[in-house]
């Protein structure tokens, strides 16, 4: 780990890295393949990020993407509670002619999240597909207390689905796919006595679930573009005590840690950092300790390592990263539009 | 690849293939449609392809058998995190009408090594529902028992939490986090577990019942440790809401200085002193005394008041968030 001053941005690695890891995942991301969207977001987006989108085939990542679509048959009613999304792999996605289980539509809403981000990015009009019965019945997800379930057959309900339907919605310029003032009471049932928010209520403050929570209230319009208006407004979230919690979570290594007292972990500088800029705050945080943990997370394999001491990169590590440091305007990095997760360009 | 506790003795070195099982003699595998040409695609491994093409198989059929019943578990202990397979599972023990007691310690085992897994937790509070609260203690026993190994696991906490919301087992919560807190006094979980016994047990009478012996206790633990944000975060949160019965308890400003006495530096002491003396808070002349002492060592905030002076020392003392207290400086400091 050389001194901050020495530490360069090593974007070719980068770059090899994403890419290898695009045309062929090694074996041990086997156990998260039910995420393969997800991973796939991951390579695509950080390949965006990086301007080097050229190196995978636009077209057939679409296609490839579409094909996860989970159709409704002709005469099903849409109210029959099922979710027509996107499923996130072909192990949970089964073609419904051969399948007995009447719950064998596996759509989920962190897939169609992936799915809708990989098309943007790769230029692809969502306005092509039909997006009718994917709103209405992913309306059917939201619980009487405002959250959302992520598929049909039953999970778990946190603040991670309600971005998931917000950050759909938008994407999709169509919000009859929610109830927006319901998943705004669920969110802020979630902001912790400390202000962060947790990802259900009375759980405790952490990093992604304060993006989650503010990235979803940002794309439903309740949040303001500056510091001082997001201030001055009587708050239905504290802003100030939100503003508090997350400035407190850079540590002295520069690095920002998911909740108080636990390591500095790279992510955690796209969450939170996320959130401060969302809210007007980011030049509040020390941008050049930031920096310098970011590059000290760098693998010389390319990617990033989730911790300071680690040995290894990961794919998701590795897109945070580099979202983080599009954060911090480095050079050779796109700009992010935040509560998207995807390029400023690509919408 | 674990064994899995419901197929028999075989061991991971027995390993027997599917296609090679005489119970699944009868079954036509149905192997895995990738479709058109993917990204990231995953190097699976034969053995991981082969139990998955098994598992469609009996899947597509609608089957409910005990033989389905082992299968998942195979593929569960493959992929924890396929959330149709654990649906599958839950048909067939309901079809099955299975011991659920069975299920959920055949659910805790695998937990055990799979800890962070959404898809277990969920499982297992599935079962627990459908259980009722005769299984609270059985399940507080358990996620004591995960939180042993690693004492801030969120899944844990959140399924502690549920658990005593939905099923109850609060008569010893506080108590639980009483002794989290004497083995480390940092944990962040542990305090944020208490403030959910304080505001939403039943039998401890809310959170304006509870605050005055909260105070102390926290008081004591600040004093203890006054480098620990968690104590000084919790003692805020105690009267969140309630700005004038904050400024009001002179426990709160007693502490900033005690503490500041001691160690002028004090990020924690400092910030919430500033955050009093925004929401109105009267200085006394010992605290007057202190800061002025304060500023004594600093020439640079000589003439400036209370409030801008501390602004000043935390600039020096808190320089990560140097740009913070200089907005904060000449925003807010010039309001109070």
């Amino acid at each position: 780990m050389g001194e901050p001053e020495q530490l360069e941005f090593a974007r070719e690695r980068h770059v090899l890295f994403l890419e290898a890891m695009a045309s062929e995942l090694p074996g041990d991301y086997a156990s998260q393949e039910v995420n393969h969207l997800t991973l796939a977001y991951f390579a695509v987006a950080g390949l965006s990020l990086l301007r080097e989108l050229d190196r995978v085939n636009k077209d057939q990542i679409a296609k490839w993407i579409l094909s996860f679509q989970v159709h409704p048959e002709t005469g099903n009613e849409l109210d029959n509670g099922q979710f027509y999304g996107f499923c996130g792999s072909r192990t949970t996605q089964f073609p419904s002619t051969n399948v007995k289980d009447p719950c064998h539509n596996g759509s989920h809403l962190a897939s169609t999240y992936s799915a809708l981000a990989i098309l943007k990015i790769v230029g692809y009009d969502v306005a092509n597909f039909d997006s009718k019965a994917l709103l209405s019945s992913m309306k059917e997800l939201q619980q009487p207390d405002g959250s959302f379930m992520p598929i049909h057959i039953g999970a778990e309900t946190d603040l991670r689905f309600v971005y998931c339907a917000a950050a759909i919605c938008s994407m999709l310029k169509d919000w009859t796919g929610m109830d927006k003032e319901k998943a705004k009471q669920y969110i802020l049932s979630c902001q912790s006595y400390d202000g962060g928010f947790g990802l259900v209520p009375g759980s405790e403050s952490h990093g992604g679930g304060t993006f989650c929570a503010v990235a979803a209230l940002r794309l439903m319009g309740f949040i303001q573009v500056d510091l001082a208006s997001n201030l001055r407004e009587p708050a239905s979230i504290d802003v100030y005590l939100l503003m508090e919690w997350c400035l407190q979570r850079q540590a002295e290594d520069g690095g920002f840690q998911g909740r108080r007292n636990k390591l500095s972990d790279t992510c955690y500088a796209f969450w939170i950092g996320g959130v401060l800029k969302i809210i007007g705050a980011y030049h509040f945080i020390d941008h050049g300790a930031l920096r310098g943990f970011l590059l000290s997370c760098q693998s010389p394999y390319g990617g990033f390592t989730k911790l300071l001491d680690d040995q290894y990169p990961d794919i998701y590590h590795s897109y945070y990263g580099l979202a983080a440091l599009s954060l911090l305007e480095e050079d050779g990095i796109e700009p992010l539009c935040v509560e998207l997760g995807i390029i400023s360009a690509a919408l | 690849m674990a064994p899995s506790s419901s197929s028999s003795s075989e061991g991971v070195d027995d390993w027997v293939p599917p296609s090679r099982r005489p119970e699944l003699a009868d079954v036509v595998p149905v192997p895995q449609d990738d479709g058109p040409h993917p990204v990231v695609p995953i190097a699976y491994r034969s053995d991981f392809r082969e139990v998955m093409d098994y598992f469609r198989a009996l899947y597509f059929a609608g089957e409910r058998s005990v033989r389905a019943l082992h299968l998942t578990a195979e593929v569960i202990g493959l992929n924890p995190g396929n959330y149709t397979v654990w649906h599958f599972r839950r048909l067939v023990l309901e079809a099955l009408d299975a011991d659920l007691q069975e299920e959920m310690n055949f659910v805790d085992q695998i937990a055990e090594s799979n800890p962070k897994n959404y898809q277990i937790w969920h499982h297992k509070r599935w079962l627990a529902e459908k259980l009722g609260p005769d299984v609270a203690n059985k399940e507080h026993e358990f996620t004591r028992k995960i939180l042993a190994i690693d004492a801030k696991n969120y899944h844990a906490w959140s399924h502690r939490q549920w658990v005593l919301q939905v099923l109850g087992g609060w008569e010893t919560e506080l108590q639980y986090c009483n002794q989290l807190l004497e083995e480390d006094v940092f944990n962040n979980s542990a305090w944020n577990q208490r403030y959910l016994v304080i505001t939403r047990s039943p039998l401890h009478g809310g959170l304006v019942a509870m605050r005055d012996s909260e105070v102390d206790y926290t008081v004591g633990a600040i004093l203890a440790n006054p480098q620990n944000e968690s104590s000084w975060r919790y003692l805020k949160g105690l009267y969140k809401g309630e700005n004038n019965l904050l400024v009001a308890d002179e426990r709160i400003s007693d502490v900033c200085l005690k503490v500041l006495k001691n160690d002028w530096t004090c990020v924690f002491a400092l910030s919430l002193l500033l955050d009093l003396l925004r929401i109105g808070l009267q200085p006394s002349d010992d605290l007057r005394g202190t800061i002025e002492a304060m500023k004594n060592a600093d020439p640079e905030t000589a003439d400036a008041d209370l409030a801008t002076a501390i602004c000043s020392i935390l600039q020096k003392c808190d320089p990560l968030r140097v740009n913070y207290w200089s907005w904060f400086m000449t925003t807010v400091s010039p309001q109070i």
